[in-house]
């Protein structure tokens, strides 16, 4: 299904997303193939991508922010060279790694969220309200000042994801998000995915939050074995895992 | 994240800017090496402990803070004395007594953002040779002190885990798994901060 | 220096820092448990090489100077810098460094398994002992004022437990480098 996005608009309500070309991608890490030839255009504006531990969902999501070079084929993201062009992909394109410790990089909050600012170039004035703004709408303004070593797992996940939405990024790349969250968190994320106005590439075990979603890619040991419809696709990684 | 020992506060120390308290302290050190006189030196050691709790620590904060220096320095002394050299005992004691009570005072009036300015003022002449990058080092600190909580609450979890296998503590088994933590820890900071878009260009408008 | 290379600098201060905050272990014939703050010294550099190892101690050293309590002890700013035990503290520097160098040429696929542990016992010895006592001493002697011989015996009572140090150190990086594909720089 082509689907062009929207370049310019002023309507602030429509969705927002990026078109992300695989073209016949192979990636090598530690000396192993983490991704087998892989080849997608990807434009839906929910994706999901499932497969085992070690199948190659995270090498995926962090090849479309140039963190792993290709070692054959090109990554293209609106047009854009993953590697070559990293920068410019990383201004549009951001990713929730799967441990929040790992991204949250200030000991403070809102100090965190201004490095993600200062990093693409953002006028120290308009620093303030972004970042102000954003934790407005993520419902954790009054984590602003706070110590990053006193919040929860889950409020350590939105203050992450806060530093991701800061800089207005077209399109989100989540790894694994609800691995380590329990119930009442798990709900809250999967309420934040279902209002994001931007698109959102999921890799996840959980399947009940990729049910609803546009498409669904499986992976196993570095190749795409399904691309399709959530339930068709859930079903065929449940049965080839069995 | 650990506090700083600076903070805020009304006293004339405060007020004084870090450049001339810094200045001021290079300067007496100086002088202070130079001077052979007792007299001379003990004056100045008594003023600089009455500098020292005129910045509002109080008397059994500042002793706590400076008790391991401070013993050694009387180590010090009372091995010269006991040796029978008195004279040198009686230069060293009240010259590293003055310098360690003026050090900490202006440590206690100065806030970890005024040393960082200053810090990064001092840095600037090395960064226009190309030495060094002082938004790389910045950050470099930033990211020690924010991580600094979370190895120490790494390292008890290690070693409640062990405890709970009824292992004692052993310095290795707990420093191991500890440290492979830590680097696979940097690994994934570094490509978080990478894909956070750092470093931001040179000719950003900031 | 690379982002990676920031994020090993950064996080091996913090471990530093960390290893003071951590209590200190009683060793069987040490009649003092031991601190582990200054192992983490001789670890930056036999693990992180002598440039990484040395800007990770510089990174500890300035956030002493910037007043905060990082050292085992609590201990902490100006007064640190320019006391008794200055030479200890700045002596880091050239500990984490000759440690790091000796590691760096030793410690390789080129050497048998027995050369490559002496190397890393040696490296640490000859960077967290040797070079960092002589700094220690020497500010001692001329910065503080304590004749050299006594400034000398005076260290020495801290010998075995450096020893004990310098050995986990090693130990350490030899078990690390089995876990975790490191290059030194």
């Amino acid at each position: 299904m082509e689907r062009q996005w929207p370049t310019e608009t002023t309507d602030t309500t429509a969705p927002i997303g990026q078109t992300i070309v695989f073209a016949d991608v192979s990636v090598v890490r530690d000396g192993a193939i983490a991704l087998r030839r892989v080849s997608a255009t990807l434009t839906e504006r929910r994706i999901g991508v499932v497969g085992l531990n070690g199948s190659g969902k995270s090498t995926l999501l962090k090849a479309i922010v140039g963190l792993v070079a290709p070692s054959e084929g090109t990554i293209a993201v609106d047009g854009r060279d993953a590697v070559t062009e990293a920068r410019a992909v990383r201004a549009t394109t951001g990713l929730l790694f799967q441990n929040p410790d790992s991204q949250i990089v200030f000991p403070i909050v809102g100090d965190d969220l201004a490095f993600g600012l200062k990093n693409h170039g953002v006028a120290r004035a308009e620093v303030g309200d972004r970042v102000a703004t954003t934790l407005e709408r993520l419902g954790i303004a009054r984590l602003a000042e706070r110590r990053i070593h006193e919040l929860s797992g889950g409020e350590k996940q939105l203050v992450a994801l806060a530093g991701l939405l800061v800089i207005e990024p077209k399109t989100l790349l989540f790894d694994e998000p609800t691995s380590q969250l329990d119930l009442k968190n798990r709900n809250r994320l999967r309420g934040l995915l279902a209002d994001l106005p931007q698109q959102a590439i999921v890799a996840s075990h959980d399947l009940e939050l990729l049910a609803d979603f546009d498409r669904v890619l499986v992976i196993e040991a570095g190749r795409i074995v399904f691309d399709g419809e959530p339930a068709a696709a859930i079903a065929t990684h449940i049965e080839r895992s069995a | 994240m650990i506090d700083g020992l600076g903070s805020t506060g009304t006293t004339p120390l405060h007020r004084l800017p870090a450049g001339v308290k810094l200045a001021g302290l290079a300067v007496i050190a100086t002088v202070l090496f130079v001077v052979r006189e007792p007299m001379v030196l003990t004056a100045v050691a008594a003023a600089a402990i009455a500098v020292a709790l005129s910045t509002g620590r109080g008397v059994a904060a500042t002793a706590r803070d400076l008790a391991l220096p401070l013993g050694l320095v009387a180590a010090i002394g009372a091995v010269e004395w006991g040796l029978g050299d008195g004279e040198v005992a009686a230069c060293v004691v009240p010259r590293l007594v003055a310098l360690l009570f003026l050090a900490h005072a202006v440590t206690l009036t100065t806030s970890t953002a005024e040393l960082a300015e200053t810090f990064e003022a001092g840095l600037a002449p090395f960064e226009r040779l190309g030495l060094i990058d002082a938004g790389r080092a910045a950050l470099t600190l930033t990211l020690a002190i924010r991580f600094v909580p979370l190895i120490v609450e790494e390292a008890r979890e290690i070693r409640e885990a062990q405890a709970a296998r009824g292992l004692s503590i052993r310095p290795t088994a707990l420093i191991v798994p500890l440290v492979v933590r830590v680097l696979v820890r940097a690994e994934e900071v570094a490509d978080a901060i990478d894909a956070r878009g750092f470093p931001p260009n040179k000719n950003s408008n900031m | 220096m690379t982002t990676r290379d920031l994020g090993f600098v950064a996080l091996f201060a913090a471990l530093i820092v960390a290893l003071g905050l951590v209590p200190a272990v009683p060793l069987a014939g040490l009649p003092v448990p031991i601190t582990l703050q200054s192992a983490g010294v001789m670890l930056a550099g036999l693990l992180l090489g002598p440039k990484r190892g040395t800007a990770a101690v510089a990174v500890v050293i300035a956030l002493v100077g910037l007043g905060f309590p990082v050292l085992s002890g609590g201990r902490g700013g100006l007064a640190v810098w320019v006391g008794p035990t200055a030479g200890f503290l700045f002596g880091w520097l050239a500990a984490a460094f000759v440690a790091g160098t000796v590691a760096m040429r030793l410690d390789t696929e080129a050497h048998a398994p027995g050369v490559r542990l002496a190397g890393l016992i040696g490296g640490a010895i000859l960077g967290g002992i040797v070079v960092l006592y002589a700094f220690g001493i020497a500010w001692l002697t001329f910065g503080a004022g304590f004749a050299f011989p006594k400034a000398f015996v005076g260290s020495m009572t801290f010998l075995p437990g450096d020893i004990a140090k310098a050995l986990i150190a090693a130990f350490v990086t030899a078990q690390v480098r089995r876990a975790f594909r490191l290059e030194r720089k």
